[in-house]
């Protein structure tokens, strides 16, 4: 079946790539069949657990984590494959754009499956590069540098990290491999830092994350929801790896413990905490709706990193949901985004307006996403968010908590921005005429939207498979029991939330009902304090929409500076060292040469 | 979960709103009777509302209303989880969190509602609620985050249970001072009283989220407002007072700590949105993360 699968995945690279010469959009079609197929595929294959699959130098296994993982990323893919047929015609090259986009799909699915640590970077350098080509395509090149040189500091660490542990225990299988570590906390410590770092490059953690709201911006829209919601979690399943198959906890053994966590991880975990705070500060700021979600999943990478590193009874299983959770959220938020750019050309909240006039569907999208991403019940993220909040108030970690809170209502913030700024609110004349998203598009997206809802009433499904990987690694399972979900410190039966809220509707509607009907007046029918305005686009509210607060901290620094002044001087040392090969006088070139074929000789002669 | 539960639930959300309305009503008599005003009947707020929803009325479109139904809907389920002396209509589902973020579903639904309005001012007033919220909200949950670390459970009616046997001085606010003053100051917070109520004052109504209402959607905003406020000042009564051992003293309580926020708000001037919040983040969350590493550091209160 696995076996079947990797090379049904390679197959279809080509085929797409060949079909979308031809012609682009049957290409884009093919790109849903073939992500589709992935998910089903891999979907039965969550009874196979311990299969193992070698390709010449390359090995993979089926874990129920690797599968947890895969499974989310190929349900991200699948459904952005929805928008794909509407987007081929402004791509410049669509068939690169098909063939890459499989390819990084074959390499996350690739990395979540890989046995050996060697098999692990080939597919995260896969994935890299071929999202790194694709971000390209889109609105600024640099954007792509910056992804690229970002991912490539991680990427270099945890080759050092892996070359490393492969020298040191003799072996390159992942679990092996790691446990030669147990009993050596120096080098352990060296490659737990490295190893993880490329992990924390990816979520975009805090002072990594300046790729993010770059790259997110400005890929293409269908991309974009892939980068947010699947690729970043790439670096939740090393941050996994790390803390989880490396023994984090009983290399540090031995350091200064805060509440149970060791120095180090607790440094990584504030690490976490600061992005929270920080990626929900930026995201209130931004005038771009992808940015504002870019930031926001600053922000929830901070989330997800504290509670896999926690490693525990709740927050861990937290963490793990609020992959999930976070990744269908943050796709369908940025689907819908990409929607509404398909329909007005533009992302920029003080640009847009009253869309639910127009595109009431895309609306309902939206709003079901950020409930979920906000954490309110009755949406998956809620649970997720309750179970790395429990999980922090039962250690005492206040700080972390304090930073998991302020991201928590941070968000009602920054969520409701674009809501009320491109969905609610004046409708410009010039949007008068625009229609809802194309019927294919709006299944894609109503799909994530069902999902987000599924995991709200009933966590229980996929918190099943977490108790398993919790099991598997030998802590504490989660809770399940029915409808009820169970933690040391406190339950919830999210059906009978759901059901209370419900009742509370359903009462609410049938008054609402009972009393006199409402005359329906038009959106310019205001009250404007007695001025005449005739322009809708004066009364709508989306500049700066949280002044008062944005001033408390416009001053504050940032961290961008620092990184360009870092590839500034990095620039002029390349060109320094460019100097001792390259000059205008050929004396230089022709020293270098003759020394080469002298060492070239010398060498050869032994 | 039975037939009854619903009735009970039905039973609980039509007590919550004509006990906290006569309070309200009798509290506009104590703020006359501050400002040396003879003030209106104690049935007056009854008559407000129930005006308003008999008057015709205009919406700006679907999401108007919609967002309206799910504000009171949401703040009305609310209602429904909160443990009053201890009785629950759905047993277990109490949890600080739960009911915490089911209060924001009611606080969506009305940002949504007064935004679909189509009026500016309504959405500046809901930028201003919400950074209101960002600001009281903050140091009250790190104190959650503090009471659940002693306590070890993060159910409402459990930790109101826990103060109970030992006379007041069980009380977390005594047990935790600092904690406790926390709570009251982010209570003034949450209600909108001053000095805290620029998002909501009677003289911001026309630059507020409430610009836009009139009729039956405003008669709505004033039921969500009665029945919010019911679940604040419940929360803190069973977080730091105690809750109540029997229905009377819990209502006694209750009355007496809405009481004394109101007749505190009636002497206060008003901050601007943003004096709040950096009052809020340097003296309650100064003041809530201290008490909090007292108690996981210093081991106080064990």
């Amino acid at each position: 079946m696995m076996t079947m699968i990797i090379l049904f995945m390679i197959a279809s690279i080509l085929f797409a790539y060949v079909l979308s010469l031809k012609e682009p959009k049957w290409g884009a079609y093919a790109t849903l069949i073939v992500s589709l197929a992935g998910l089903v595929g891999v979907s039965l294959l969550r009874g196979s657990v311990g299969e193992t699959v070698s390709f010449y130098y390359l090995h993979f296994t089926v874990t129920t984590i690797g599968w947890y993982f895969s499974m989310i990323l190929l349900t991200v893919y699948f459904t952005a494959t929805f928008f794909h047929p509407f987007w081929m015609d402004q791509l410049i090259y669509p068939a690169a754009y098909n063939a890459l986009f499989l390819l990084s799909l074959a390499g996350t699915v690739g990395l979540f499956f890989a046995q050996d640590l060697m098999t692990l970077f080939i597919c995260w350098e896969t994935a890299v590069w071929s999202s790194m080509l694709i971000v390209q395509q889109g609105k600024s090149r640099q954007a792509a540098w910056v992804y690229f040189v970002m991912s490539a500091i991680g990427s270099m660490a945890t080759l050092f990290a892996i070359l490393l542990t492969i020298f040191m225990s003799g072996t390159t299988m992942i679990t092996d491999a790691f446990i030669y570590f147990m009993g050596s906390p120096a080098l352990g410590g060296l490659v737990f830092g490295a190893f993880i770092l490329s992990g924390l490059t990816k979520m975009g953690i805090f002072p990594f994350h300046v790729w993010l709201p770059l790259a997110h911006g400005s890929a293409p829209h269908t991309f974009s929801p892939v980068l947010s919601g699947g690729l970043v979690k790439m670096g939740a399943y090393i941050a996994y790896l790390s803390v989880a198959v490396f023994p984090a906890y009983q290399v540090f053994g031995d350091q200064l413990m805060l509440q149970g966590v060791p120095l180090p991880i607790y440094a990584l975990m504030l690490l976490g905490g600061v992005s929270i705070v920080y990626g929900t500060l930026r995201a209130i700021q931004q005038d771009d709706a992808k940015r504002l979600l870019a930031y926001s999943s600053v922000a929830n990478g901070g989330y997800i990193l504290i509670g896999i590193l926690m490693l525990d009874q709740m927050a861990f299983a937290g963490g793990l949901m609020h992959v999930l959770n976070h990744a269908v959220a943050s796709a369908a938020a940025f689907l819908a985004m990409a929607a509404v750019a398909k329909r007005t050309g533009t992302t920029k909240m003080s640009e847009l307006g009253g869309m639910i006039h127009r595109m009431p569907v895309t609306y309902v999208v939206y709003l079901i996403a950020i409930i979920s991403m906000a954490g309110i019940p009755p949406m998956g993220g809620f649970v997720s968010k309750w179970l790395i909040f429990q999980g922090l108030s039962h250690r005492g970690l206040i700080f972390l908590a304090t930073a998991a809170a302020f991201g928590s209502i941070g968000s009602y913030l920054y969520v409701f921005r674009p809501l009320s700024a491109v969905f609610l609110g004046q409708l410009a004349p010039k949007y008068e005429k625009i229609k809802e998203a194309d019927p294919l598009m709006l299944i894609g997206m109503l799909l994530l939207t069902a999902m987000s809802l599924l995991l709200g009433i009933v966590p229980n499904v996929v918190l099943r498979t977490i108790a398993q990987i919790q099991i598997e690694l030998g802590i504490d399972p989660i809770m399940i029991k029915g409808t009820i979900t169970a933690t040391q410190n406190g339950s919830v039966n999210m059906l009978s939330v759901f059901t209370v809220f419900g009742f509370g509707f359903l009462l609410i509607l049938i008054l609402f009902l009972v009393l006199p009907k409402s005359r329906r007046v038009g959106l310019m029918d205001t009250y404007t304090s007695a001025e005449f305005i005739h322009t809708p686009e004066l009364l709508h509210y989306g500049h700066h929409f949280y002044a008062p607060f944005e001033r408390l901290y416009e001053k504050w620094p940032s961290v961008l500076p620092l990184y360009q002044r870092l590839s500034l001087k990095l620039k002029e040392m390349g060109e320094w060292a460019e100097t001792f090969f390259f000059h205008a006088e050929p004396n230089r070139a022709v020293f270098w040469m003759v020394l080469l074929v002298i060492l070239i000789t010398v060498g050869g002669a032994r | 979960m039975t037939l009854m539960s619903f009735v009970y639930g039905f039973l609980a959300i039509l007590g919550a709103f004509v006990f906290q309305t006569s309070l309200t009503g009798i509290n506009r008599k104590v703020t006359a009777r501050l400002q040396k005003r003879r003030g209106p009947k104690w049935y007056q707020q009854f008559i407000d509302i129930f005006k308003a929803f008999s008057k015709s009325s205009i919406t700006h479109g679907w999401v108007y209303d919609f967002g309206a139904i799910m504000a009171l809907g949401g703040i009305a389920a609310t209602v429904i989880f909160i443990p009053v002396a201890g009785f629950q209509s759905f047993p277990g589902l109490d949890n600080i969190f739960v009911i915490s973020y089911v209060l924001a579903v009611g606080m969506l639904g009305m940002a949504m509602s007064a935004a679909g309005s189509g009026n500016p001012w309504a959405s500046i007033g809901v930028s201003r609620a919400l950074t209101n919220m960002l600001a009281y909200d903050i140091p009250f949950m790190v104190i959650v985050f503090t009471l659940i670390y002693q306590h070890q459970t993060g159910s409402v009616s459990e930790l109101a249970a826990l103060q109970q046997g030992a006379g007041i001085w069980g009380w977390n606010a005594f047990q935790l001072p600092l904690g406790g003053l926390v709570a009251v100051i982010a209570l003034f917070g949450m209600l909108g009283k001053k000095p805290f109520d620029s998002f909501i004052a009677p003289a911001e109504i026309a630059s507020g989220p409430m610009v836009e209402y009139g009729g039956k959607q405003l008669g709505m905003m004033f039921t969500l407002h009665e029945l919010m406020t019911f679940i604040e000042v419940s929360l803190i009564l069973n977080l730091f007072f105690g809750g109540g051992e029997t229905l009377w003293v819990y209502l006694l309580k209750y009355a007496v700590l809405y009481t004394f926020t109101n007749i505190v708000s009636g002497v206060m001037p008003r901050f601007k949105i943003d004096q709040a919040v950096t009052f809020f983040y340097k003296v309650p969350l100064g003041l809530a993360l201290v008490q909090g590493l007292l108690v996981i550091f210093g081991g106080w209160g064990y």
